[in-house]
């Protein structure tokens, strides 16, 4: 509970940063510390599978390639160019709509005490059976059990991404 | 570690991390600004549900995290794809900003 808040404010910071830098370079390290920070909110949830490959596959992987995209930019060391009135007017507009809609959601979804959903957790201590004392070796049988189709969809879409990736940098494509 | 007992903190860093994903893509007129907006948007779904089945319980727990296992997958292929258009984009118009992106536009 100590360390919840800062960690909340660090992953609030990072995605402020991420949207609002004028140069893209900030931004992409602003968007790591929000992932990172992330993290460190799926522990808090007993999540720590999900924390670790985020840490891989967020950082360590997607951040690098939007690293290399972002030197693709004319304004890499300078100031990206501003948005104009209009997109600003608009976003403000569409960001103000969506936090509304979402936090008042939430605030529903909260009030919601004792209609099945239960919005105190217990803690993992009490949880009974195989989950509890292993809840890693439990996320495994899942994804080779009921989720064995999705799983092995997405092994075919990452072949056929890294396929159609390497059609698109092709050097004669047009 | 323990966090709030409550759903509602984990709803509402989520509900902020939406929003400004959704500002990201309104405001960025840089296609690699706008695909960090996405990104932004696409952790704040998987944050609600680690956060949902936490608090519904561990079968429901367990369940979530793999739907957020398969979200983070499909991040990943999409960051792939969309950095391969970018340099497409880049090759073709020396530069990536998406307002300057009109071949198609009829004027």
């Amino acid at each position: 509970m100590l360390l919840f808040w800062p960690m909340v404010a660090v992953v609030l910071a990072g995605g402020a940063g991420a949207v609002f830098a004028r140069n893209l370079v900030y931004a992409a390290l602003s968007l790591g510390v929000c992932l990172a920070g992330l993290a460190g909110l799926y522990l808090f949830l007993q999540a720590e599978y999900v924390a670790v490959i985020q840490m891989i596959v967020y950082v360590g992987g997607i951040l690098i390639l939007i690293l290399f995209g972002v030197m693709f930019s004319r304004d890499v060391l300078g100031r990206a160019t501003p948005p104009s009135l209009g997109a600003r007017i608009l976003g403000g507009f569409a960001a103000t709509a969506v936090l509304a809609s979402a936090g008042r959601l939430a605030w529903l979804v909260s009030s919601l005490e004792g209609t099945g959903l239960s919005t105190t957790r217990t803690p993992t201590s009490t949880w009974q059976g195989q989950i509890a004392t292993d809840a890693k070796f439990h996320l495994g049988r899942l994804l080779l059990d009921g989720w064995l189709v999705p799983f092995l969809v997405v092994a075919v879409l990452l072949t056929v991404v890294l396929l159609a990736a390497l059609g698109l940098v092709r050097k004669d494509a047009t | 570690m323990a966090g709030p007992d409550r759903l509602l903190p984990y709803l509402a860093v989520s509900a902020a991390l939406f929003a400004l994903g959704a500002l990201a893509c309104a405001i960025r007129r840089n296609a690699v600004g706008y695909l960090m907006g996405i990104e932004l948007m696409l952790n704040a779904a998987n944050l609600n549900f680690v956060a949902y089945g936490r608090f519904r319980g561990p079968e429901a727990a367990a369940q979530g995290q793999v739907a957020t296992l398969f979200v983070i997958a499909l991040a990943a292929a999409e960051a792939a794809v969309a950095l391969g258009l970018v340099f497409a984009v880049f090759r073709t118009f020396r530069d990536v900003d998406l307002e300057k992106v009109r071949t198609l536009h009829g004027d």
